[in-house]
């Protein structure tokens, strides 16, 4: 398929033999001499006033070395909650001590008395005037709210004429809205392209629904953890799980007034991330600040329940959405109102909203959403962040306006996509992507066109779309006197990235693969690296190995030009040697001979250096098909064949390609078929395995990983990011399979057995 | 609180040591012996990770005291390999990708060892519904089951 020989095969990843020997150190590994054990004391109320903290009771008990509280952050940042806590396991303290066990002993002395408040949990009942407050009484105004009163502004900033009556009209008109005057928001976006109610009014089928996904949790296996070192030289060394150690190093620094330069984030082998593995005070702040108290290395580590209470989850949300189209399939407007359950801090990933315009030419698009405050936890991001729940109401409601139409959803959605050139809603033009290549590779790979099914079976499709971030990184790449290439960079490996910038760096220096290796400095010793999130690090380091690998050829071709007496142009870099290409007989030198050379001259070693920000990505499609089969009677759904496609550009190792789609595409069906985190009166009430039910290989068959390649311009080999696109339509593929087998549209996540009996029986199911 | 008088076999080495009654064999593994290859994913026995094999049998050490634990013998993630040579299953999964992030892979490796040295005869289905008591976040299982298959295959074809 392509010539190139390292780049494009499936080879062992570089850390192989390390995971599977047990060898590779994740945090929680990490034990330095005189390790104390770190415990945060959290709240067990949603939402109180703290009247007091008593900490003596604790500081009492053997062991215990010591104990903070909010009155020990500098910045004054919330770390600890000091006179209201906002969900259940919000952090009030932590303690250290000499053995884990008596770090817990002393997290429950510390006495807490509280002042119990109302709780809100929903997004639909926060926004209301009744709901408690969490940040005060700020309110906003919904969207019809909104444009009115932007006309009135507009109106009565004219000079010229008098708009009073008119200005009194929308005044009243404003009144009919008060309903949507909202509370709690925390944050908001509006977008809009085109004149939706005009497009409405051209539709032949205006489908308006609403839809409901709830809040999930990452679930990376290994728990948040840091271990912390304060030395008496103000030096402070953190070993922390992150994607991001050099973020992490300069929140520590803010958060805490710790110069960055004394400051080391070490970051340890990463046990799944998601998105999720960003935050600096969950974990990392507690863990230095208890070091600079006790004088001691300390670590913090979150329990799983912990993870459930504490962690960044995903947010839930609500969209309400309106789509019309011709009857001849032309989909004409499409608007959402989205509210996304933000928890007590703002953050969820609101802006996301617009992906229910999809891959799609949609002339007409209003796109409202607002970020609400609820007495649960903070969100992050996960994989894709937001787009796979608005792309689960898009593509649910599409599939519904197919079926209306009489159109197979295939087609109708092939004949809907968008194509190189087209004009995109959010403004530019599309470049070339794979969208309809893509859907068409699923639809041939699961057999869509002469798709069968018995009683209770059905076949669902999905596309989603979403594009690699990319970030500034750097890479040196050193030639050795044996040959071989070493790697040197700071970004986080994220389940294939070193494997990726290795093969990258193999290829160009013609080095076998097995003699190139890698290894990630600390931010004390290796250039700046992005975060690896957003499915940037492939694209980015990709790059940024790249422009390292060239320049160490060019140091190469120059020092083999002096060596063989000749001038550049003769020579080609293969094999591992530089041959002059004119000679006969031929001549070469291997570069450990060029390496051991450069040592005696003046120009020095084979380093070469690589450093690169940003191009423009392009962006990716998945798209998936999913046949199932429901047993009406016990509600169940049982998945028979799940084919996952996505246009990843290249495919620098097809496996650790195949790995991320078959991962995020059971991701996805996690998020469609069994995962949420519940909230009854006081809180979550599933923070463990047992209730909070993630998919084991018992719950799926095989899923098939269907490669497409359209190059990206400005990936590296015209790689695109492949990490997050597969888990964005896998909610909707899944809910339009349930919808073709027994005909219920599910529109709030997820399918849980005991949701469908109920829709079957009010469908007339065995009445 | 008192220390209990322990001796575990581990990875074929003796290990006397003196325990308090409620830490777990998880806890002894990797705090008093320094085995760290074995995970700690969730210490209610659900996901896992912990797995090591106790007298043959695949356990959550999680779920285990390691009072209990004395006089048995124990294999742990690190044991596996034996004169620079990966077990086959160990080899499997590289082969495969039945690995990304890595943190469930000692515990289901162990898992799967326990049910192909019972029975390598299993079919795919048999294993997926054996192998329900680990997690894996990554990998969605497709290739955990191909590097199961293929080492259960060598195994089969070995003995």
């Amino acid at each position: 398929m392509s010539d190139y020989s390292v780049v494009g095969k499936k080879l062992p990843r570089v850390d192989a033999v390390e995971k599977v020997t047990g060898a590779a150190q994740y945090g929680a590994d990490v034990h330095p001499a005189g390790m104390l054990y770190g415990k945060i004391v959290r709240s067990k109320h949603a939402h109180a006033n703290i009247l007091s903290i008593d900490t003596s009771e604790a500081e009492k008990l053997p062991g215990v070395r010591a104990i903070i509280t909010q009155d020990d952050v500098p910045s004054g940042r919330r770390v600890f909650a000091t006179d209201k806590v906002l969900y259940l396991g919000e952090p009030l303290a932590a303690v250290a001590a000499t053995d884990a066990d008596v770090a817990e002993e002393a997290a429950e002395l510390i006495k807490i008395e509280y002042e119990v408040l109302p709780v809100v949990q929903d997004v639909m009942e926060s926004i209301k005037s009744s709901a408690p407050r969490l940040h005060g009484d700020e309110t906003k105004d919904g969207p019809n709210r909104r444009s009115i009163s932007a006309k009135i502004k507009e109106l009565s900033s004219d000079q010229e004429d008098d708009n009073s009556d008119e200005i009194r009209k929308l005044e009243a008109e404003l009144e009919k809205y008060s309903d949507e005057v909202y509370y709690n928001i925390s944050a908001e976006t509006h977008n809009e392209a085109g004149d939706v109610e005009k497009g409405f009014a051209e539709s032949d089928i205006v489908v308006e629904d609403t839809y409901v996904i709830p809040r999930v949790h990452q679930t990376y296996m290994e728990p948040h953890v840091s271990v912390a070192s304060a030395d008496s030289s103000g030096k402070v060394t953190v070993w922390a799980s992150t994607q991001g150690p050099f973020a992490i190093r300069s929140g520590i620094a803010g958060t805490l007034g710790i110069p960055l330069t004394q400051i080391n984030v070490i970051g340890t082998t990463m046990g799944g991330g998601f998105g999720g593995r960003f935050g600096v005070i969950i974990t990392h702040v507690p863990a230095v600040l208890l070091s600079q108290k006790a004088g001691r290395p300390v670590r913090v580590q979150m329990t799983r329940e912990e993870e459930f209470l504490d962690g960044r989850p995903a947010p839930g949300c609500v969209i309400k959405i309106k789509t019309g189209a011709t009857k001849d399939g032309h989909i004409l407007a499409r608007q959402a109102l989205a509210f996304w359950d933000s928890g007590s801090v703002s953050g969820a990933s609101i802006g996301s909203t617009i992906r229910v315009r999809g891959v799609y030419k949609i002339p007409n698009i209003k796109i409202d959403a607002y970020g609400v405050h609820t007495n649960k936890s903070g969100t992050a991001a996960y994989r894709a962040p937001g787009a796979p729940q608005a792309i689960f109401a898009g593509e649910s409601q599409l599939d519904d306006i197919a079926e209306q139409i009489g159109m197979d959803p295939v087609k109708f959605r092939l004949m809907n996509m968008r194509e190189e050139g087209d004009s995109v809603p959010a403004g530019g033009s599309e470049p070339k992507v794979g969208y309809k290549e893509t859907l068409e590779a699923v639809a041939d790979a699961a057999g869509w066109w002469d798709r069968e099914a018995d009683d209770n079976q059905g076949w669902g499709v999905a596309v989603g779309d979403w594009t690699n971030g990319c970030g500034p990184g750097g890479v040196y790449v050193s030639v050795h006197e044996d040959g071989s290439a070493r790697i040197f960079h700071g970004s986080m490996d994220i389940t294939g990235t070193d494997t990726a910038i290795t093969q990258i760096i193999a290829e160009i220096l013609t080095v076998p693969y097995e003699n190139v290796t890698i290894r990630r400095g600390d931010t004390d010793s290796a250039p700046y690296s992005t975060g690896s999130g957003g499915s940037v690090v492939t694209f980015t380091m990709g790059n940024t190995a790249k422009l390292a690998a060239e320049d160490a050829r060019r140091r190469i071709l120059e020092l083999a030009a002096e060596r063989l007496n000749t001038n550049e142009d003769n020579l080609e870099l293969k094999d591992g040697a530089v041959h002059i290409v004119t000679a006969d007989p031929p001549k070469s030198i291997s570069l450990g001979e060029l390496a051991a050379y450069s040592l005696s001259t003046t120009g020095g070693p084979i380093v070469g250096k690589g450093s690169f920000a940003r191009q423009p990505s392009t962006p990716a499609l998945a798209a998936q098909i999913a046949k199932v089969e429901v047993d009406p009677d016990t509600g169940r759904t049982r998945v028979l064949k799940l084919v996952a496609s996505q246009d990843v550009g290249f495919a620098i190792n097809p496996m650790a390609v195949e790995g991320q789609i078959e991962g995020g595409t059971v991701q996805g069906y996690a998020w469609a078929m069994m995962e949420e985190m519940q909230y009854g009166e006081n809180g979550n009430i599933n923070p463990g395995f047992v209730d909070y039910r993630v998919p084991t290989s018992a719950d799926l068959p095989t899923v098939e990983s269907v490669i497409v390649e359209v190059p990206a311009p400005n990936g590296p080999y015209g790689a695109k990011g492949v990490g997050e696109p597969p888990i964005t339509p896998t909610l909707a593929t899944m809910a339009n399979a349930v919808k073709d087998a027994v005909g219920i549209r599910v529109t709030e996540l997820p399918i849980k057995p005991e949701k469908v009996v109920e829709a079957l029986k009010n469908n007339g199911h065995g009445a | 609180m008192t220390k209990h008088p322990v001796s575990l076999k581990v990875n074929g080495d003796e290990h006397d040591l003196l325990i308090e009654p409620r830490k777990t064999l998880l806890a002894v593994l990797r705090d008093t012996i320094g085995l760290t290859g074995t995970k700690e994913g969730c210490s209610t026995g659900d996901c896992g990770a912990c797995t090591v094999i106790v007298d043959g049998k695949a356990v959550t050490s999680c779920m285990v005291l390691g009072v209990t634990a004395s006089g048995k013998e124990i294999t742990t993630i690190e044991g596996l390999a034996s004169d620079g040579e990966l077990h086959p299953i160990q080899q499997a999964f590289i082969d495969t990708g039945g690995y990304q992030c890595g943190f469930c892979t000692p515990g289901f490796i162990m898992a799967s060892k326990a049910l192909v040295d019972e029975n390598p005869d299993r079919t795919e289905e048999e294993f997926r519904f054996a192998l329900g008591g680990n997690i894996c976040r990554c990998t969605g299982y497709t290739k955990i089951l191909e590097a199961v298959l293929q080492a259960a295959e060598e195994i089969r074809t070995s003995s």
